[in-house]
């Protein structure tokens, strides 16, 4: 990289001021968010962070003019973050960024209307991405990943400051799924409870006020703890709905919805086609969806086996396990619809042994007493 | 040393890091720690619950910009979960200094209230004790910060003081509601000195599984207790067993190196999926499906998990038949002691003659009959269980 002269540095430094105090003046939120967007890895950015590290006083600039210094608490961590964040540092990176965002938070809460809430998505998303990384820092050092639980915090206090009731409440929504994406990933879903609490029985709130691609990720995660609660007609409202408003250009959105759906769906007798499956590359509920409708056993339980640690890790291996019971239903239909056709005057009757042979034939090992 | 990395000291674990530069008082852990642990985790005698405190209200924003000045320039803007729990872990990492199984001034004072249990009386002497005969009882309402190093008991101690305990679960002088009685409390406070000293090594990972053995026997020895506050002392000890054996897991995984697995692992794991055939457990606050994304793969394979889930699965599809057999020819001995409670139901001919509206007499002693030619039969209401009336002939 060529060094930039001193005067060079100087120049491009107090452009970025410029753009970001006159983004605030002008409520351009679309220039303001670019400018601290860091896994955009926008060139701009990147040789921005090498002029900083390069040129290291640009606190000095800051403070000379009045035009950013009234910005200064929100500027100077803002930079060092992106001089961490270029250098591989991300836990400096880390707690410089949730300094800055703090204080950005500081400011946003004195601007009346909601012209920067995009600027406040991404210093949302941001911020979880960089906590995710330098967690990962820590683990590869030995330390205790805690960055993530810390961002978790700050979006919290961030909901706060969105939970009232001014334009700025429709930006709960998003917060909320960040928190969400929080909570999946450390494992602490439980604590999804009370922020969903506040979204559904708070009164500021009205659902349908909410930005459609919210509404969506919203749905998909609470419908997915729905399933792990087995609640299947909830799951199957939920996820539904997702699958509805989902914009259907975004395929790899549709596939995550239908992960969850497909399974609660089988669990209410309803099967997908196989050019569904094919379509979203959804294949490992093909033999199952096989298995329901032949009847088969033997097929549900190998496909179960087959896939186990993909959908254990999924969480609906449980549910599929007990379409079992529907198995056996199809089955003993099949041999109800057999004998009819031998014999329909004895046809209601079945005899318990022939479903044992049925059985048997599928590698079932049963007794009557089990039957 | 600065403070920073006063702190770092603090959340690493790992015994290789030089005890001698340190000033002030030496808060270093690594004595603790026979083997490496890698991560530090979560010091708790509960679920790993996160410091979430402000979850409750939205409105709770708490000054969210004010920017607290703390010691070290790092944590500037620092929330104040991340403080408490830092202030924990700053008081908390204790090294306890008291020999006995019941610190001295703890000691003197229950003998002064009369507040001995049966089995720390000397000579049944209600005012008198001894070192050897008494045991630091759980204190709910502690604050870490107040707690000095001689009132808690150190790893070796405590493993003592468990052996101890646990001995006397087969003193039979006592009716058992108050064996268990003691035990209980006083496992519990074992628990909570391991906890503020962070202790949470493999031998702490030895412990925490005798503690869950000892709930787990309770579970099915309260059951033929005939007290009447036995169901209180059930629930309890539910509570406790859940707790404990939350924490336990946590311990797996925090010592958890290269996809070890303990020797334990498999059937202590096999323990919370078999309490899950008590569908009117509330205890169970994560779902089934959720936790066993978080088990390690071995163990899933395991035959004790192996065992737990296939009982689980008969048991939960009415397959009763299966069930029975399969418990009573693969359960070990403590799972059975949990899965017991629903084997008993399932063989209840009285409620299944309930159902059906017929009537039971019972002569004076303890044999029920049926009597023949009873009219009142009836399609019971509602689903039909599938009674399976074992040792009956077809």
């Amino acid at each position: 990289m060529a060094y930039p002269s001193m005067g060079e540095a100087h120049r491009r430094i107090t452009d970025y001021l410029n753009k970001f105090c006159d983004a605030v003046s002008y409520q351009d939120v679309a220039s303001l968010a670019q400018l601290f967007s860091f896994s955009s890895n926008s060139p701009s950015l990147l040789s921005l962070a090498d002029v900083l590290n390069f040129f290291q006083d640009a606190n000095r600039l800051i403070k000379q003019s009045d035009k950013f210094s009234q910005f200064g608490e929100i500027l100077a961590p803002l930079f060092r973050s992106l001089q961490s964040y270029r250098l591989g540092n991300l836990v400096e990176a880390y707690h410089a960024f949730e300094k800055f965002a703090n204080a950005f938070i500081q400011e946003f809460r004195n601007w009346e209307s909601a012209w920067a809430l995009e600027a406040l998505y991404v210093i949302a998303y941001e911020i979880r991405v960089l906590a995710e990384r330098a967690d990962r820092e820590l683990s590869s050092n030995g330390k205790s990943p805690e960055k993530l639980k810390g961002a978790g915090s700050f979006l919290m206090k961030v909901f706060g400051v969105l939970a009232g009731k001014g334009p700025k409440r429709v930006g709960a929504l998003y917060v909320t799924c960040q928190l969400f994406k929080i909570y999946f990933k450390l494992g602490t879903v439980h604590l999804c409870r009370s922020v969903i609490r506040s979204i559904e029985t708070a009164r500021i709130f009205d659902f349908e006020e909410f930005p459609r691609r919210d509404k969506v990720t919203y749905m998909y995660y609470t419908g997915r703890l729905e399933v792990f609660n087995e609640n299947f007609p909830a799951a199957d409202h939920k996820l539904s709905y997702a699958l509805t408003h989902c914009n259907p250009l975004r395929e790899a959105n549709i596939r995550m919805i239908l992960k969850y759906l497909i399974p609660v769906k089988l669990s209410l007798g309803i099967l997908p086609k196989t050019c569904l499956l094919e379509k979203y590359n959804l294949l490992e509920y093909n033999d199952v969806v096989k298995a329901l409708k032949r009847g088969d056993l033997r097929l549900l339980r190998h496909a179960l086996q087959e896939h186990e640690d993909q959908f254990l890790r999924s969480g609906v291996y449980l549910v599929l396990e007990k379409l079992e019971l529907q198995v056996y239903q199809r089955l003993v239909k099949k041999i109800y619809f057999i004998q009819k056709q031998k014999d329909p005057s004895k046809a209601h009757q079945l005899k318990l042994e022939v479903i044992v042979k049925a059985l048997k034939w599928l590698e079932m090992d049963m007794d009557l007493d089990e039957v | 040393m600065d403070d920073s990395s006063r702190r770092l000291q603090q959340r690493r674990n790992q015994p290789s890091f030089s005890s001698s530069s340190s000033t002030g008082p030496t808060r270093f852990r690594s004595q603790n720690f026979s083997t490496n642990p890698t991560k530090t985790t979560q010091s708790s005698n509960s679920v790993p619950r996160s410091n979430f405190t402000t979850a409750t209200t939205p409105n709770n924003t708490r000054n969210p910009g004010h920017i607290r000045n703390r010691k070290s320039e790092t944590y500037d803007g620092i929330s104040q979960q991340q403080e408490e729990q830092e202030a924990r872990e700053d008081v908390g990492s204790i090294i306890g200094t008291c020999p006995f199984m019941c610190p001295d001034g703890e000691r003197a004072q229950r003998g002064r209230l009369r507040d001995l249990a049966v089995f720390e009386r000397l000579h049944g002497d209600p005012r008198k004790t001894s070192p050897s005969l008494a045991v630091k009882k759980f204190c709910r309402t502690i604050s870490v910060k107040h707690v000095q190093a001689s009132d808690v008991r150190p790893l070796a101690v405590l493993e003592d003081t468990l052996n101890y305990l646990l001995n006397l679960l087969d003193s039979s002088e006592h009716p058992f509601e108050v064996v268990h009685d003691f035990i209980f409390d006083r496992t519990r406070s074992i628990r909570q000195d391991l906890s503020m000293q962070h202790i949470v090594n493999d031998r702490a990972i030895c412990m925490y599984e005798k503690m869950v053995k000892f709930h787990v026997i309770s579970h099915q020895r309260l059951r033929n207790c005939t007290s009447s506050s036995i169901s209180s002392l059930q629930y309890l000890n539910m509570e406790q067993l859940t707790k404990a054996l939350a924490s336990l897991y946590v311990l797996y995984e925090a010592n958890r190196n290269n996809n070890f697995v303990y020797e334990n692992e498999a059937q202590f794991r096999s323990f919370y999926v078999l309490l899950h055939l008590d569908s009117k457990n509330q205890q169970m606050e994560e779902s089934l499906s959720y936790w066993f994304r978080n088990v390690p793969s071995p163990v899933m394979k395991s035959k004790e998990m192996h065992f737990a889930r296939q009982v689980l699965r008969f048991y939960r599809m009415g397959n009763y038949k299966r069930f029975l057999c399969t418990v009573s020819s693969e359960a070990s001995y403590l799972q059975y002691c949990i899965i017991e409670p629903n084997v008993n139901e399932e063989l209840d001919v009285e409620s299944l003659c309930h159902a059906c509206g017929l009537k039971i007499t019972s002569d004076d002693g303890k044999n029920k009959s049926l009597p023949t030619k009873q009219t009142t039969f009836s399609i019971p209401k509602g689903s039909l269980q599938s009674y399976e009336l074992v040792g009956l002939q077809q």
